[in-house]
């Protein structure tokens, strides 16, 4: 009889282990989500249902877990439980029950003999021996159930049963910290549940092949959701703790604008955060005007000097070069500048460029700097972009006779502009929300009061510099500076906020501008790429 | 084989043989260069290029007279890309090529030559010395930075590494999961919305990370667990673990994606459950590209210096034992030049460049 049939009949009529199997899984599952809810802080862990302490419910929820896996495993081995178990459990399996088994002889061991390696030490290796050959001499449906259900009930059973309550520490002489109870106990029940989820996706699936499948594909799923879910959080802390800050006093008509010429007044909308400076002895809501110009004026900067450079570059080594030495040590360097940590090129801005250009923080070296960051993703981006031109394009373009640089202009630059730009946008997401670098080249004081004048401080001079722009060489904020000065600086000095509340405003505003550039950037690249595969 | 081994004798004469193979290919390249361009375009290229390099060499020395040799360069790549715009292209580009090059030259030169006082003055103690120096002399306290002339990198050094440690701990298996879940498991529908949003997650900035980590997890561990300090090892190198995560995801999908199509279909063919064939063919064959991931995604984080800067509490010392990632210790090497680089002068500085040598 092949699995394939087995499986079949096992889904047309679930079986009573394939219930309790599945129980199982679900009973793993709903203890991971509480042990999280722990762990976050969600609900409290002296918190009680029913008269029993929410710590005491985890442990009970490993037992019924370890409990159901031993009911599936024993069931399946004396066949009251159709399913399709290999011979043995495998290696992988025997090694982590192994080392499960182990890590719960040395803790016996230090109970029962004292905390002395040499005491401890040999008992936890005769448990990793135990735990490594009844998880592999056993077949399959004993050996990848039965020792990790007895890890999880003697930990579940430990728990449930009082050993360990909320206010029980853990103070190891090896660590400065203290390990509470309260805590360590959700953290091992995390670990726990996915063992148990594991076993039990095997479990359901009957073991086999299939069942390893299933049972690694909760595992990763289970991991997999777990990232998301703490990326979604941070993300969602920011949104939810900024957005209070943001819309202070922020009304879609409150404002009013007065239309030039006739004089009429209009509502207007008013985010006072976004629109007001952040010092000032008038400002009534303080905002992060200064910061979101001086990171425009940054940028735009970066942009100027880097894109020329990297898209010549680009156009050099894939048109004109020839495949040598040259490209060579082209790749080397734009690798070298991609792979430099941000705060070197800040040491490079402070030792090079400060002395030569302003003699102290200014926007200007700022701008090259983040330049010199910008430089090998503009590179790397529009080469690819460039060679990604097909030869036909380019051959019929010689086809009609034009020199080379005129096919490189109306040909293959054209087609090249897509892919760059996607580029060209990531770049500076990323360099938007560079902080690194500006405090040691570009920062001005932390509660500015007025923006960054550049456009209006261009000044001719007699002097041999001819035009001089007083802005330009001055010190700035920008959205990142600005998160880190409000965060250094301590105590806001306006009461309408306090400085995490104005930290929590900018880290959202900081958030906004680069996701909104990364979403615009990675939703281009899968616009162009799209197209391309379709044609 | 009876090739004659290479002698020192050969020596001169190889070397006269490659020169002057080098000048005749030099020699063959101008007269190409010169049948081919017109004077004009020539004259041209002769200015431009003079210009540039007088210009770098008056803003290298530092002389207000730079903007004379950089609008000269200007106006010639202007009256150039009028006359002769094919040629005056070609050296743009050329010139952008050789410009990009030579800022990474210049930087790492730089850095060299600015941590070379450091070096000088503490040699190869800068790296190495751990023994403490109030051993010698009690007036000069604990600590082996700026304590006399005592400045040494080894507790920064210990503490890039316990971090670093414990962001490859957090971030290889959970992103290695998610790398196999978005490319093998997840179906189509699932990975068109994952894919692109972990992509956006590798656009948060540092800071905000920093940001996160210094008023939720700082504080959670200090409560919870605690800790001497606010601040800790570990709270730093699980938030630097966290923001690599996308990277780390991103790359090594990548990896596994280029992982051809019909290795996988051999061993489906074969009769093994798609769990075989990731587990078996796929992740070995892919295993330089993920492993590059991991690598790639927690060295990038750890150059975002700024969520441990703004996390660590920026004491140098080394912990007791060594692996106690609680201790009220914290500074790696990236933190301690952007914490202390903005007001340090004299060898302080010198040091904090030995720094960026040492981390770059």
């Amino acid at each position: 009889m092949s699995n394939a049939t087995r499986n079949r009949i096992d889904g047309a009529d679930s079986t009573a282990g394939d219930l309790l199997s599945r129980g199982v899984l679900a009973t793993s599952v709903v203890v991971f989500f509480a042990a999280w809810t722990l762990l976050l802080q969600w609900v409290d862990e002296t918190a009680a249902v029913g008269g029993v302490s929410a710590l005491k419910l985890l442990g009970v929820g490993l037992v019924v877990v370890g409990v159901g896996l031993v009911v599936v495993g024993v069931g399946s081995r004396l066949g009251y439980v159709d399913t399709a178990p290999s011979k043995t459990a495998g290696v992988p399996v025997g090694v982590v029950f192994g080392l499960l088994w182990a890590a719960v002889g040395g803790l016996l061991g230090t109970l029962a003999l004292g905390n002395a390696a040499v005491l401890w030490l040999p008992v936890a290796a005769l448990f990793g021996l135990a735990g490594f050959l009844a998880s592999v001499l056993p077949r399959e449906d004993v050996g990848a159930t039965v020792p990790g259900a007895v890890v999880l009930l003697l930990l579940g059973g430990f728990v449930a049963a009082g050993g360990v309550n909320a206010g029980w520490t853990w103070a190891p002489a090896w660590s400065s910290a203290v390990f509470p109870g309260s805590e360590l106990v959700p953290i091992l029940v995390v670990f726990a549940t996915l063992l148990g989820a594991w076993c039990a996706g095997k479990a359901n699936e009957g073991f086999g092949a299939e069942g390893r499948q299933a049972g690694a594909y909760y595992l990763v799923g289970a991991v997999v959701f777990a990232m998301l879910g703490v990326l979604a959080l941070l993300v969602g802390f920011i949104v939810t703790n900024g957005l209070a800050t943001m819309l202070t006093r922020a009304s879609l008509a409150g404002g009013e604008l007065t239309v030039p010429l006739v004089g009429v007044e209009l509502p207007w909308p008013e985010f006072p955060f976004l629109t007001n400076p952040t010092g000032g002895l008038f400002v009534e809501v303080p905002g992060v005007l200064p910061a979101i110009i001086g990171t425009l004026w940054l940028v735009f900067g970066a942009v100027l000097f880097a894109v020329p450079l990297g898209i010549g570059a680009a156009v050099f080594l894939t048109e004109y070069a020839e495949r040598g030495r040259l490209t060579q040590v082209v790749e080397v360097a734009t690798n070298g500048l991609w792979s430099t940590p941000s705060i070197v090129f800040g040491l490079f801005g402070l030792a090079f460029l400060v002395p030569r250009i302003s003699g102290g923080n200014a926007i200007f070296v700022g701008q090259l700097v983040l330049g010199f960051m910008l430089l090998p993703l503009v590179l790397i981006t529009s080469r690819e972009a460039i060679l990604a031109v097909p030869d036909a394009h380019r051959d019929a373009s010689a086809a009609l006779g034009v020199t080379k640089w005129q096919t490189i202009r109306s040909v293959v630059l054209p087609a090249a502009m897509p892919g760059t730009i996607t580029g060209v946008i990531l770049g500076v997401g990323r360099i938007a929300g560079e902080t690194a670098p500006l405090l040691l080249v570009f920062g001005g004081p932390p509660y500015p009061s007025t923006t960054p004048n550049v456009l209006g401080s261009f000044e001719l001079t007699a002097q041999p510099p001819f035009v001089t722009n007083e802005a330009l060489l001055s010190p700035a904020s920008a959205l990142p500076y600005q998160l880190y000065a409000t965060i250094t600086a301590g105590v806001f000095p306006k009461e309408i906020f306090t400085d995490t509340q104005f930290g929590w405003g900018t880290a959202l505003v900081l958030l906004l501008v680069v996701v909104g550039l990364y979403a615009v950037g990675v939703g281009s690249r899968l616009y162009f790429r799209r197209k391309l595969h379709h044609e | 084989m009876t090739s004659r081994r290479p002698s020192v004798q050969d020596v001169p004469t190889d070397l006269r043989a490659a020169a002057s193979r080098r000048a005749a290919a030099a020699k063959r390249w101008v007269r190409d260069y010169r049948s081919r361009t017109a004077d004009g375009a020539v004259a041209m290229h002769v200015v431009v290029f003079t210009s540039v390099l007088a210009t770098f060499g008056a803003f290298f020395a530092g002389s207000q007279w730079t903007v004379v040799p950089f609008l000269a360069f200007l106006a010639s790549i202007g009256v150039g890309w009028v006359k002769y715009q094919a040629e005056a292209a070609k050296a743009l580009t050329l010139l952008t090529t050789v410009a990009t090059v030579a800022i990474l030259a210049l930087v790492v030169s730089f850095l060299v030559y600015e941590s070379l006082p450091a070096i000088r003055a503490r040699g190869l103690d800068l790296f190495t010395q751990v023994r403490n120096p109030a051993i010698d002399d009690p007036e000069l306290g604990e600590g082996l930075w700026n304590r006399g002339d005592v400045w040494s990198l080894t507790p920064m050094m210990l503490g890039t590494a316990i971090t670093t440690v414990i962001a490859t701990v957090v971030a290889a298996p959970v992103g290695i999961a998610g790398a196999v879940f978005v490319s093998e498991i997840a179906p189509r529908r699932v990975r068109e919305v994952v894919k692109p949003g972990i992509e956006l997650m590798a656009g948060i900035p540092s800071i905000t990370y920093g940001f996160v980590g210094l008023t939720i997890l700082n504080q959670y561990f200090y409560a919870e667990f605690s800790t001497p300090t606010i601040g800790t090892y570990f709270a730093a190198g699980l938030m630097i673990g966290i923001m690599a995560l996308p990277t780390v995801v991103t790359v090594a999908e990548d990896a596994l994606n280029a992982v051809p199509e019909s290795i996988k279909s051999g061993a489906l063919a074969m009769g093994s459950t798609p769990w075989q064939t990731t587990k078996s063919v796929t992740i070995p064959a892919g295993l330089s590209g993920v492993s590059a991931g991991v690598l790639l995604g927690v060295g990038r984080a750890m150059g975002e210096t700024m969520a441990a800067t703004v996390m660590l509490t920026h004491t140098k010392g080394f912990p007791s034992p060594v692996f106690d990632v609680f201790s009220g210790y914290g500074e790696t090497l990236t933190t301690v030049i952007a914490f202390e680089a903005g007001n340090a002068s004299g060898l302080h500085k010198n040091v904090l460049f030995a720094a960026g040598a040492c981390c770059s």
